[in-house]
């Protein structure tokens, strides 16, 4: 032990246990996957590997796949930007109620909305029904942040442009566009992503892409090579979206505007056109957030006419609530040293734990599933069905979630502080709980509140993993579905939108929504 | 807040995840003995034996749901590790695969007695518990009995394109591609296959695909007579209707559901009373209340107003002569529908 004397002197460079044992462990729990994939390739051979990789129905996959990410990202991208630029840059008439109005969906799971959709007509199955629904539930995430940059955009380029001779049309393509892409892309290459780790919502709707076909190998055999190939190619393809995500994150940089005088941009008059543009509103709202709603207060009511099994229920809501408890208090354990690692120790360590929240989000939830249950099996059977592996999946899925606010607190706890309490003679361990976490709380709690929301409907992980007998609301909610229980599943979706989305819904408009300047 | 107050918090929130990891062994370890079931036959079914059994003889039951080939090589992969006691399965071959390698006790000889042997393994590793035979599901609105084939190949042809629709993941369709080679050889099973790959619409499972055909969206399915039932109880009266398989044609095959204790167990006795229990005539009402399906305990009959069993005309194959279903299961591979 250091006397306290020393410590002003001499900056501690090296870590602590504290902080680098999580570290460890979680860098090598999300190199897990890749080791799943390479190992089951390996026992089955390379032959036996190409030969369940290189057939038609791999293709096919793919293709459904990639026309599912891309029509998806398409859609969202017209509709967020139209969306933005006429709540923003118009006279639009309710612009702030439209505004909130609008990003509804974000209340409504995927795999709840989907079921919704399938209980309406079997129509909205397949490929296009797949788009419509994925699409209308995911445009938030181009419209939010493409508002919020827009609304702290500098006017005064696009008036110089103008006063270059531009039009209008003009310096939307070549000024205003260019400085929104990087939102723009940002939020595309997420949509992307989720398209490709999605698997409630899909399977609900019926399209045979890779996290849907992954789950019927599982269904097939268990965790078998198949199951491990296609996991492989998922991995390529989310791997890839990381990189792209990653350069996008780096060049996004150069296009910051200045902070000078700040003046809401005039807004455009809409004329003839306000009518259009409301029924425009009207529309997304009606088919994004008013079809999915109504519909599941059809069966809320239909359902209740038949049994209401309070008790079921009952059950599958505690055991909802205590996994995301539990989930999101490992989740924050692990997520507090990997912030004080890349906050406080610069280093090559520092790096790898930065990169870890983007890596894990471009895990798909399905294969870190397979791999821990493969994991725990064969080398930690004491884990194996148990509650405490399934937290841990919990923990790696929602890490990322966690990571952003943690660390940005860290940033504004000086270390100079906990090092003047550790000259005043107190323990490091005592110094950081008495001086940092209490700077840190409140970031930590909105970090355990998100994680907290978003584990109440985390349904993929869950399926596999779960202990023998429990169950979930989500899991619930999936399995009257897959059996087109559709009255029987609505009061588990009811209080999943209640307990989960509209809190999720509440923070994340709100933390886009105070973006202003 | 205070720091008294952070502390406390924290600990607090320490002792809760604590708690949570640790529940579940320490409420497993408490108690007296209790079997783990993995049920791949369909919840409600697995649920009504835990709960008439618990109650009968006060052992509780921890059932673990997933699909009968999931489950069963679930088990092949956890070895002697396995927390299963005893398996259920909706279809014969998983546990037949499973016996084959070794994972399977032998059963009570009392047990196998009280069900017909046709019905159960040749070396008395699994036995069949109920019976249900394959038919085709169809909408009168749609299309006229008549014009229905009599023999199952039929629905390969051009002419059923969107007519027709199959569950190539339910392992009594895997049965009956079995079923298809063993009659009439591997290469017209393929060509069924990529027949009804080309021109069926598939389904996710047998239930999704009675309802397509009750509202209309398609004209007929393949699935077994059970599902009708279900429904039926659900809604009343049903717009579909059933046709049972003539003279011997492999639509008409019969599979069982089956159940086979694991030689992992940690309970072999206690394991070995359920599966008597479950062919018991007591166990076997149990289930045939949950499910519309035909006891095989000898001489009981079903009181769900089924085709009477002895007027089934089915192939002549028995689940024991179908054995595992790898090779359906390659074909499907084969001819890309997963």
């Amino acid at each position: 032990m250091i006397t306290p004397s020393v410590i002003p002197a001499v900056r501690r460079k090296r870590p602590s246990i504290w902080v680098l044992a999580p570290v460890l462990l979680l860098v090598g729990l999300s190199l897990l996957p890749l080791l799943y994939v390479g190992l089951k390739a390996w026992q089955a051979g390379l032959h036996e590997a190409i030969r369940l990789l290189w057939r038609p129905y791999v293709l096919r996959l793919l293709g459904n796949t990639l026309m599912l990410m891309a029509g998806v990202t398409a859609a969202c991208v017209v509709i967020g930007l139209s969306l933005a630029w006429l709540l923003e840059r118009t006279d639009l008439a309710g612009r702030r109620l439209w505004g909130v109005i609008l990003c509804l969906p974000f209340a409504v799971p995927a795999f709840v909305s989907s079921f919704t959709w399938v209980s309406l007509s079997s129509g909205f199955e397949g490929l296009g029904g797949a788009i419509l629904v994925m699409t209308l539930s995911k445009y938030p995430l181009v419209f939010l942040p493409v508002a919020a940059t827009l609304r702290n955009l500098d006017t005064s380029l696009e008036e110089s442009a103008r006063t270059l001779g531009l039009n209008r049309t003009g310096v939307f393509f070549k000024v205003t566009l260019p400085l929104l892409w990087p939102a723009v892309l940002g939020g595309a290459l997420l949509i992307a992503l989720h398209m490709l780790v999605e698997f409630g919502a899909l399977s609900i709707l019926g399209l045979q892409t890779f996290t849907t076909a992954i789950y019927q190998q599982f269904e097939l055999e268990f965790s078998n090579t198949n199951a491990a190939m296609l996991s492989a190619l998922l991995l390529v393809l989310c791997l890839l979206l990381l990189w792209l995500e990653l350069k996008v994150r780096g060049t996004a940089r150069h296009v910051r505007t200045g902070q000078g005088a700040a003046r809401r941009a005039t807004p455009l008059q809409l004329g003839g056109w306000r009518i259009v543009a409301q029924l425009y509103c009207l529309l997304l709202v009606v088919i994004g957030s008013g079809v999915p709603l109504a519909m599941l207060g059809y069966w809320l009511v239909k359902g209740s006419s038949a049994a209401f099994p309070v008790a079921a229920i009952g059950e599958a809501l505690l055991t909802s609530l205590s996994l995301a408890l539990g989930g999101a208090a490992l989740c924050l354990a692990l997520a507090l040293p990997v912030g004080l690692l890349v906050v406080r120790h610069r280093g090559r360590l520092a790096i790898w734990a930065e990169r870890l929240p983007y890596l894990l989000h471009a895990l798909p939830g399905l294969v870190i599933a397979l791999t821990l249950v493969y994991f725990a099996l064969h080398y930690v059977p004491a884990m194996y069905q148990t509650t405490g592996l399934l937290l841990l999946a919990y923990a790696l899925l929602f890490l990322p979630l966690a990571q952003a606010p943690v660390r940005t607190a860290l940033n504004k706890a000086a270390p100079q502080l906990e090092e003047a309490a550790r000259t005043l003679g107190a323990t490091p361990f005592s110094a950081f709980c008495r001086v940092t976490l209490p700077i840190i709380f409140p970031a930590m709690a909105a970090a355990f509140a998100l994680v907290f929301l978003d584990g109440m409907k985390e349904l993929t992980a869950t399926l596999v993993l779960a202990p023998t007998g429990m169950t979930t609301l989500a899991t619930e909610v999936w399995s009257h579905t897959s059996n087109m229980e559709f009255a029987a599943a609505a009061p588990y979706a009811a209080l999943l939108i209640l307990i989960s989305g509209v809190p999720v819904y509440l923070l994340t408009t709100r933390m886009y929504l105070n973006q202003t300047r | 807040m205070t720091i008294l107050n952070f502390h406390s918090l924290l600990r607090a929130l320490g002792a809760c995840l604590l708690g949570i990891v640790l529940a579940t062994p320490l409420a497993q370890a408490a108690d007296k003995v209790e079997l783990t079931l993995y049920n791949g036959q369909h919840k409600e079914i697995g649920e009504a034996i835990a709960q008439a059994y618990e109650a009968k003889t006060g052992i509780h039951i921890n059932v673990r749901k997933g699909s009968s080939n999931q489950l069963a090589s679930q088990v092949m992969e956890e070895g002697d590790r396995s927390p299963a006691d005893v398996i259920y399965t909706e279809e014969s071959p998983p546990l037949y695969s499973l016996g084959q390698k070794g994972f399977l006790a032998k059963i009570d000889d009392t047990t196998l007695a009280m069900l017909p042997k046709e019905y159960v393994a040749k070396d008395g590793t699994w036995m069949g518990v109920t019976a249900r035979v394959r038919v085709v599901a169809y909408n009168p609105k749609l299309i006229d009995e008549k014009d229905l084939p009599n023999d199952i190949l039929e629905f390969a042809q051009p002419q059923w394109q969107g007519k027709i629709g199959f569950v190539p993941t339910s392992g009594a369709f895997q049965e009956q591609a079995v079923a298809i080679i063993q009659v009439h050889g591997r290469d017209v099973a393929e060509e069924w296959l990529t027949g009804l790959r080309a021109f069926g619409k598939t389904y996710s499972n047998n239930m999704v695909a009675l309802k397509a055909v009750e509202n209309g969206e398609i004209a007929a399915v393949l699935v077994n007579n059970y599902y009708w039932f279900a429904l039926q109880r659900e809604k009343g009266t049903l717009e579909s209707r059933l046709r049972y398989a003539q003279d011997g044609d492999v639509g008409g095959l019969i599979t069982v559901s089956s159940a086979a204790a694991l030689k992992s167990s940690k309970h072999p006795r206690e394991a070995q009373a359920l599966l008597a229990y479950m062919a018991s005539e007591e166990g076997q009402r149990v289930i045939t209340q949950a499910t519309a399906e035909y006891p095989l305990h000898k001489g009981m009959v079903s009181d769900r107003g089924l085709k009477p069993f002895q007027e089934l005309r089915a192939p002549n194959v028995t689940p024991a002569d179908i054995g595992a279903a790898d090779e359906a299961l390659d074909l499907e591979r084969d001819v890309g529908l997963n």
